[in-house]
């Protein structure tokens, strides 16, 4: 269905969320990201490098920027002129992964349909069809793909410590670019399971490495288009809403914290982050 | 390829047939006589049908000349399948439940061959690794790529299950990936099972044709 629907309605699928959608969706996974529980203690990125075998890469490499955490915690600083020393300067902690864009500006881009997306409303990468163009990375406004640019089997993973290495998904090989898949092999195994039960997903019965690793419970993963899911009653108290962007509302009530990143991009992403709010200046 | 099989035994049949012909003449038999001995050794190969493909499945086209995997014991599919009629799942016993198919532990084949045929050699050579308390070390012969997410369990219940098929034809369904095993000694690789088949299949019985269903 969706390597069709990328042949077929591959203008209307360009012009991304304007058109109103192009997709038949059987789940919408999102999530609910709340920054006043964020504590940045980085559990999720650790989570997310043992699920999905992630290389690490070294410091030398990491500084050259290509390291391959595909959740990272970004840091920001409430004010950096103040001249306040470091542990009273404020800082803020965004963790920061793949938005699973509704209206993707890395699918359209890739000339071998390696990124595409999925009735699950995922931003889908496939790795061996990928041929290493690195569009895709270019077009993303999130800067959340990552690409392989040398194998690390030897490097990353020393005997014996191969044998931690997740068999649900493939092992990357340099030249590949790879992203967060929203733990799509656990979605993968709880659809597999609930059809053998013969029934539907059950809202929390699986959730991604790093919303299990969240020591303060700030992630929630959900299916969006479930009316009953935690992460929909989330995006409705505050009033975030799947779709085009349409124009910032006034804020009306500072309860609302809800947003998502980019919003007026256009990209629809399917993460909404709740504001931090701080009680006193720092 | 079984049809080449087939032909190579029918050659086979032919020349010995020949030679007997030619002890016949000397013996000085009439000839009609050879013609019904000729009819009658052939008759049972030409009766040997190919594997049935059940109704509700459209088979995808494709052959495959695998390479033959040296096992650590000769193990003969064909005198269980088709002598004995035991069913594949009943050492394959995970393909009904999981992902893979399974290799069954010594201790099943020791169920049977603890009385069974204790004097041949292959026999000898499973206890004495019983007895040693090893498994002989099987070889993959059926194997995909590891970005490749591919669940027996899923394929028997659609196939099997769901369609109601005869749970003890399941060599059938087994079949249409893995070859006519109830004709060989050790597995051998007789689809090509890349991509191309896989979608074949997909494509003629409605399979899923989402690149994540299969890819990981």
């Amino acid at each position: 269905m969706s390597f069709k629907n990328i042949l077929e309605n591959f203008s209307k699928y360009r012009r991304g969320a304007e058109e109103g959608g192009h997709h038949e969706y059987e789940h919408r996974w999102g999530m609910a990201i709340d920054l006043n529980l964020c504590i940045g203690c980085n559990a999720c990125s650790t989570a997310c490098y043992a699920e999905n075998n992630l290389a690490v890469v070294g410091k030398d490499k990491f500084e050259k920027g290509q390291a391959m955490h595909w959740m990272r915690i970004e840091r920001y600083w409430d004010d950096a002129d103040a001249g306040r020393d470091f542990p009273e300067q404020g800082a803020l902690f965004l963790p920061m992964l793949c938005q699973q864009c509704g209206a993707a500006t890395c699918e359209p881009v890739c000339p071998v349909a390696a990124t595409y997306h999925t009735p699950d409303g995922l931003n889908a990468q496939v790795y061996n069809r990928c041929i290493g163009s690195r569009y895709c990375n270019n077009n993303c406004p999130f800067r959340v793909r990552y690409f392989n640019f040398w194998s690390y089997y030897e490097s990353s993973w020393p005997e014996p410590l191969n044998m931690q290495l997740n068999p649900d998904l493939s092992v990357r090989d340099k030249g590949v670019m790879e992203k967060c898949t929203f733990c799509v092999q656990r979605i993968r195994t709880a659809k597999d399971k609930a059809q053998r039960e013969n029934r539907a997903i059950v809202d929390g019965e699986f959730q991604t490495a790093c919303a299990q690793a969240c020591p303060t419970g700030a992630i929630v993963f959900g299916d969006t288009m479930d009316p009953n899911s935690r992460v929909t009653k989330l995006w409705q108290e505050h009033e975030v809403e799947r779709g085009p962007y349409t124009s910032k509302k006034p804020k009306q009530n500072a309860e609302l914290r809800g947003y998502r990143i980019f919003e007026e991009l256009n990209v629809d992403p399917s993460i909404m982050y709740l504001e931090r709010v701080r009680e006193t200046e720092v | 390829m079984q049809f080449a099989n087939r032909t190579s035994l029918n050659n086979a049949a032919a020349v010995s047939i020949r030679r007997l012909q030619a002890k016949l003449v000397q013996c000085g038999k009439p000839f009609y006589l050879l013609m019904a001995l000729a009819v009658m050794a052939l008759l049972p190969l030409t009766a040997m049908a190919e594997l049935p493909v059940p109704s509700h499945i459209t088979p995808p086209p494709g052959e495959h000349e695998g390479e033959h995997v040296p096992q650590p014991i000769e193990f003969p599919h064909d005198r269980h399948v088709k002598d004995m009629k035991i069913n594949c799942m009943y050492c394959h016993t995970y393909a009904r439940r999981s992902k893979v198919a399974g290799i069954p532990p010594t201790s099943k084949c020791m169920g049977c061959h603890k009385v069974i045929a204790t004097d041949r050699p292959r026999i000898q050579k499973l206890t004495e690794y019983w007895e040693k308390g090893e498994s002989p070390r099987w070889k993959k012969v059926h194997d995909v790529p590891d970005y490749v997410h591919f669940t027996h369990e899923k394929h028997i219940r659609k196939f099997v299950f769901d369609a109601d098929f005869p749970v003890e034809d399941v060599q059938q369904v087994c079949g249409v990936c893995h070859g006519e095993v109830r004709e060989m000694t050790v597995a051998e690789k007789k689809k090509p099972l890349n991509m191309g088949f896989c979608r074949r299949c997909h494509e003629a019985n409605g399979g899923p044709g989402d690149c994540w269903k299969c890819h990981k």
